[in-house]
């Protein structure tokens, strides 16, 4: 506490040294932070991939598989059955698959669940899961696998999950007969992708939204019970804002198991795939236990199928350091893209937060949508035999685990699929540009106390310093005296401080509390708003909501914009103090909220302090007889640019630049706008639905910072 | 010839009346369309008289010593591996909980049950190679409503408070228990339908269980004397998927034929209910004795009985007629599950569905019984969502104690007709210390299965004895008003908060240890002198005095 609020600091040595050289040394700080962070991919920088789980016993047992032949006829089956059946409906074909369950002596259920669609005009999906469970024999059903494969009809647009389906079909009557199996198996289709797994999910663990049932009253027998009433009977005006809570309608289960160790993901449209990709990024990037993607990999390795994750192969293994370190920056790029969103890439995603592992495996031909990787043609194609002796081999290792997935490593990123990185070897890259901000911080705090001790006497600090030059005998003869004399001088000094605030500078913290509240007050509202504008826009415009939504977040911004920097003046005038506190205040919590995101999400944590570091280091009080306009409107360009709204779309426009880069830039403009409409609009629904925080984050945290840094930008203090 | 043959008549007159202990083996075998069969064996010793088990004849004197020591009145314990899945299978004989299940009841006379009821658990612990010595205060609890004495009793005796129940879900069932508990049999493993146990088919099975059941019934319709009868019982159940056909076969299912009775029964029979002929047919070969048709409660079921006498090899067939048909599964009349609900370690629900699926309501007794380190709380009991529930009739809770005494709650409860009803209660999670976690910490703890007491009004999937039979021919034609059970329901895991027991920590707990030993000496050295004292040389008293206040002056 001393050191900073000490006033007599402002001549000590290390101050003047950082007053001199704190924007070089932030400078210093950023790049070193994006430098970590790339040379993180080279080979000497991360790890090779180790098992820490010894009881999984990878690829110890004897495959036998022998359900290729019954595979295939399960594939030709449902193909056939979807086409003479289900060619125009994008229905599940739930007898058959019941059926098909049934007679492998499996218990099977069928789960309905309803979407209340939250924006727009009250829209209702409904959706069937049908799954059958495998129990295992002598056990008494406390833990369970679970393999799952999603439905798509064949009049979607993405690849179709028919093979996927057969495999499991096959695989579940192979495994029917085995009395090996130590955990229950439950065989999952879901309908409505992610839709379907997330109703399913949230009944199995019994989170139904009606009021009587269970999880509302969870842990609130510590309340008292009547401020939920009240709370509902404020809300009644607002019903269509405390509707969203009940927009998924999990249902109930007939039927389920213990409790859920490990998820396997089978996409796979055709057994004649190339390689298999292994997804594992999550729901708001939160990924699986690296155990379990070694696991995977390296039972892909054993049963000889091609696989890959991201940018890296295992076809393709190069002895040229500097292309593996290409290899390795591209996939680390690759994941930190598919988890900044928070979207998970598969059904897998929505496991992690019931704290259940899971990875999706993709099985990819060469002309995937994806991209097609190097040397693809000249790879064997996969078979079900192949696929299906990998998911044995996984299972059963799965099977013989003894406790939860536990050991390893929870947060990591992958530079191929055998090497890895974990937290302690990136975090420092994240901490270097929250720490070029909190240094920033620094700075001006003892700016601003200079300031304040302008008028202090120098003889004070002259008698601090003198004690430094006597001899340390002398120091232990004058040491009781000196305390004294000290503890009297700080007081004095302190007294005097303190007085002079009062009197000579006008620092009113209500005034800048109350702007810095109302600032995220409004993130708050914006945050809530996009139910309004849904609202508002099919009401009066009769627009559909992404329309309206997007549109109606850009008026909220442009008002704030327009607003916010007046709020400041409102009371009194400016004093650089004021604003300079509001800075200080600003870096903080930046510098804090990114370290926060990036322990849960790191991409985000670190691709939010990379945009934001450099605006926050440019970004300092103007007073008013600046003369550098110029360089002022520059930085509010910058400011305007980094808008979290702008960042989105001319992120998007870029990015629709660089798929297809033969278009105008009219109409690149046009698809950009749309893209990132669906962007908002996905990321809304997603918080609402499977609680997906980027919105919130962004609405609530980034947004109050941004016009924060915006208010300051364009007040000019009086000097 | 003659002088030979007196004495030894006279020596068979002296055993039969210095005890008649009798002795039958029985053997149910039921289809359980359309993929699992069950085999129950069943051992009845029946000792005669009042008994010191100073001498004993058939009865297993280890067992006999134990009842008489601890003065049990009645004693049921099962060990059980896997679980009894009553919307398929049906009911079985008698329901068992996954793991180890002791409850007893003492004689009126002793006084400090809990002491009994330690030392019991510790032998029989160590007499079927069991981990019931794991039973303590903590787990145990007395139950009010839902358990009653099967046996003889004397009136008016408040046996609620000699009863003591506990059940151990973690354990494993495996051979070292099954040798044991085949030592206690007459016959032990070498004749009659014990020697089809053998432990390699058995823990095949999809779920097995063995169990010694000891309680005391009349001689005769006055009751004025009592026998103690000694049931020893071993459940199966067998998956056509695993065996590999639906055709099944004593070779098939034990891997040996019969090698007939054993000489010290009284009666060997082998009951095979083929009441499921009439959908699922199937041919019995050899052909049985004589088919007995039963009508109990509402529904007929037609037993194949084989009277076992003679000591030849002897291998039931049963041949299926159709297979692969598609079955239409009818539940019995009631069923339950048990979950737990929630994600996260703050708080989670144990939730148990009944479900009535008869016309007329059930009345049920459900036991809950949470370890003290899942604190259940009784305001947050809900039934079918609603704290006030009209469904309950009485109730009985018992707070638990830390590391003392378990949850116990007790509801009774009358399920209406054709209707499911939830009970959910929520619990809080616990720290544990950090000794206290078991083995494989993360693997998660165990929740015991709930009891549920309940008396049927139909006897439809209904297999039990009769209150009063200690033999399968009872079941014929034993029409009652109601026909009382209890059941055990699934049992469920949860994962409190754990630490990371792996390297890190426990270098945590060294290097503290090791800081902590260390600072000690360290401490002394640097804030106490050492000074040198010249030794032996004698004080002065004025010496001593100016000790004395130098001393208080630091």
């Amino acid at each position: 506490m001393g050191l900073l609020s000490d006033p007599e600091y402002g001549s000590v040595k290390w101050v003047r040294i950082l007053k001199r050289i704190h924007s070089p040394l932030c400078f210093i700080f950023y790049v070193a932070a994006i430098a970590w962070f790339f040379t993180l991919a080279h080979r000497e920088f991360n790890n090779e991939t180790y098992f820490s789980e010894n009881a999984l016993l990878p690829g110890l047992v004897t495959n036998e598989f022998n359900g290729e032949q019954s595979a295939n006829q399960y594939f030709n089956e449902l193909l056939q059955e979807l086409e003479e059946k289900y060619e125009d409906s994008d229905e599940m074909p739930i007898p058959w698959l019941v059926g098909k369950m049934s007679q492998m002596h499996l218990e099977v259920y069928t789960h309905n669940f309803t979407l209340n669609y939250p924006l727009g005009q009250g829209q209702v999906y409904k959706g069937t899961n049908v799954y059958g469970i495998l129990r295992a024999p002598r056990t008494s059903s406390l833990e369970a696998l679970v393999v799952t494969a999603p439905y798509r009809s064949l009049s979607n647009h993405q690849k179709g999950t028919a093979a996927g389906i057969a495999l499991m079909l096959a695989f579940a009557q192979f495994a029917r007969p085995q009395k090996y199996w130590a955990k229950d198996i439950i065989f999952l289709i879901t309908e409505h992708e992610q839709l379907g797994m997330q109703a399913w999910l949230e009944a199995y663990h019994g989170l139904q939204r009606e009021s009587s049932s269970f999880y509302t009253s969870l842990g609130s027998f510590w309340q008292p019970s009547t401020s939920r009433l009240d709370l509902g009977k404020y809300a009644k005006g607002f019903e269509w804002i405390t509707d969203h809570s009940k927009c998924l309608d999990p249902g109930t289960l007939k039927g389920r198991s213990g409790s859920i160790q490990a998820a396997i993901n089978l996409e796979f449209h055709t057994p004649k795939f190339k390689y298999i990709e292994v997804k594992v990024e999550g729901l708001n990037g939160q990924l699986p236990n690296l155990d379990l993607v070694n696991l995977v990999h390296k039972l892909c390795v054993k049963s000889g199928i091609h696989h890959s994750y991201k940018n890296s192969y295992s076809w393709i293994r190069t002895r040229n350091k500097m292309d593996e370190w290409f290899n390795g920056i591209w996939t680390m790029l690759g994941m930190v893209s598919a988890q900044i969103a928070g979207v998970p890439n598969g059904n897998h995603g929505l496991f992690h937060r019931f704290g259940i592992e899971a990875v999706t495996l993709e099985g990819r031909d060469v002309d995937d949508p994806a991209g097609m990787a190097p040397r693809v043609q000249s790879l064997s194609y996969g078979n079900f035999y192949r696929l299906g002796i990998t998911l044995e081999s996984i299972l059963r290792s799965l099977n013989n685990l003894l406790e939860r997935f536990h050991q390893s490593y929870f947060f990591y990123m992958l530079a191929a699929t055998n090497r890895f990185i974990s937290i302690g070897q990136y975090m420092p890259s994240l901490c270097l540009l929250c720490g070029a901000m909190l240094l920033r911080a620094l700075s001006l705090w003892v700016t601003l106390q200079k300031d304040v001790d302008d008028n202090t006497d120098k003889k004070e600090s002259k008698d601090k310093e003198d004690p430094k030059d006597k001899t340390t005998d002398e120091i232990d003869e004058d040491k009781k005296e000196d305390k004294n004399e000290k503890n009297e001088d700080i007081n004095k000094t302190k007294h005097e401080g303190k007085d002079r605030k009062e009197t000579d500078i006008s620092f009113s913290i209500v005034n800048m509390g109350g702007n810095y509240l109302l600032i995220h007050l409004f993130g708050y509202g914006v945050m809530n708003s996009p139910l309004l504008f849904s609202h508002i826009g099919s009401m009066y415009f009769d627009q559909p909501s992404e329309i309206s939504v997007y549109y109606g977040l850009i008026a909220t911004s442009v008002l704030l914009i327009f607003i916010t920097p007046f709020l400041l003046k409102l009371r009194s005038t400016l004093t650089f103090e004021e604003l300079s506190i509001v800075n200080i205040l600003l870096l903080i919590e930046l510098s804090t909220a990114c370290l926060a995101i990036g322990m849960h999400n790191y991409p985000l944590g670190l691709c939010v302090a990379v945009l934001y570091t450099p605006l926050s280091l440019i970004v300092g009080v103007v007073d008013s007889d600046s003369r550098s306009g110029f360089c002022l409107f520059l930085k509010r360009i910058i400011c305007l640019i980094l808008h979290p709204l702008s960042v989105v779309s001319l992120g998007l426009i870029i990015y629709s630049r660089v798929l297809f880069p033969e278009e105008t830039l009219l109409s690149m403009i046009g698809r950009g706008r749309d893209a990132a409409m669906q962007a908002v609009m996905f990321s809304i629904v997603d918080s609402m639905i499977y609680g997906n925080w980027l919105f919130n984050v962004g609405a609530t945290v980034i947004l109050p910072t941004w016009l924060l840094f915006w208010q300051i930008l364009c007040n000019r203090v009086t000097a | 010839m003659l002088k030979l043959g007196i004495p030894s008549f006279f020596l068979f007159i002296l055993i039969l009346q210095i005890k008649g202990d009798d002795f039958k083996e029985e053997i149910f075998i039921k289809p359980l369309p359309p993929s699992h069969l069950y085999v129950n064996f069943h051992f009845i010793t029946l000792v005669n008289g009042e008994e010191s088990f100073e001498h004993s004849h058939l009865a297993p004197r280890s067992l006999g010593e134990i009842m008489s020591r601890y003065q049990v009145e009645e004693l049921h314990l099962t060990l059980t591996e896997g679980q009894w899945k009553h919307k398929q299978w049906g009911y079985p004989v008698l329901d068992a909980a996954p793991g180890a299940e002791l409850y007893a009841w003492f004689s009126p006379e002793v006084i400090d049950v809990d002491a009994h009821w330690k030392k019991l658990s510790s032998t029989l612990s160590g007499l079927f190679c069991a981990s019931l010595n794991f039973i303590e205060n903590f787990n145990t609890i007395t139950p009010k409503m839902s358990l009653w004495p099967t046996g003889a009793q004397k009136l008016k005796q408040n046996y609620t408070s000699q009863l003591r129940y506990a059940s151990l879900p973690r354990e494993i069932v495996c051979t070292e228990n099954l040798t044991p508990w085949k030592k206690l049999l007459p016959c032990e493993s070498s004749h009659g339908f014990s020697s089809l146990l053998n432990s390699r088919m058995i823990h095949n099975t999809n779920y097995h269980s063995i169990g010694v059941h000891v309680r005391r019934t009349c001689v005769d319709n006055n009751c004025l004397d009592t026998n103690l009868e000694i049931k020893q019982t071993v459940a199966l159940v067998y998956d056509f998927k695993i065996i590999n056909s639906m055709d099944w076969s004593f070779r098939k299912l034990f891997g040996q034929g019969l090698p007939g009775a054993c000489p010290l029964s009284s009666s060997s029979k082998i009951y095979i209910d083929t009441t499921s002929n009439s959908t699922y047919r199937f041919k019995l070969s050899p052909e049985p004795n004589n088919i007995v048709l039963s009508q109990r409660g509402g529904s007929e079921t037609e037993l194949a009985v084989y009277n076992i006498t003679n000591s030849v090899m002897m291998n039931i067939v049963a041949k299926y007629e159709t297979k692969d048909k598609i079955f239409v599964n009818i539940p019995p009349p009631l069923t339950f599950t048990q979950y737990v609900l929630g994600y996260g370690k703050e708080f989670g629900g144990i939730v148990t569905e009944l479900t009535n699926n008869y016309w007329a309501p059930i009345d049920v007794v459900l036991l809950e019984n949470a370890p003290w380190w899942l604190p259940i709380q009784l305001s947050s009991l809900r039934i079918n969502g609603e704290a006030e529930s009209k469904l309950i009739m009485s109730q009985y809770y018992s707070p638990g104690k830390s590391r003392q005494k378990p949850y116990h709650l007790e509801l009774l409860l009358r399920l209406p007709p054709k209707s499911t009803t939830t009970l959910t209660i929520d619990f809080e999670f616990v720290f544990l210390k950090w000794q206290e976690y078991p083995p494989d910490a993360n693997h998660g703890f165990y929740i015991g299965s709930a009891l549920i007491s309940a008396n049927l009004p139909t006897a439809k999937n209904y297999t039990s004895l009769p209150i009063h039979g200690n033999t399968f021919d009872s079941v014929i034609n034993a029409s009652k008003p109601w026909y009382p059970m209890i059941f055990r329901t699934n049992g469920a895991m949860v994962s409190l908060p754990t630490p990371d027991f792996s390297m890190p920590y426990n270098v945590i707990c060294l290097a503290c240890t090791v800081v902590a030993l260390a600072f000690g000496p360290l401490n002394n050295i640097c804030t106490k002198e050492l000074v040198l004292k010249a030794a032996g040389t004698p004080l002065s008293l004025r010496q001593k005095i100016f000790n004395i206040f130098k001393k208080k002056k630091d």
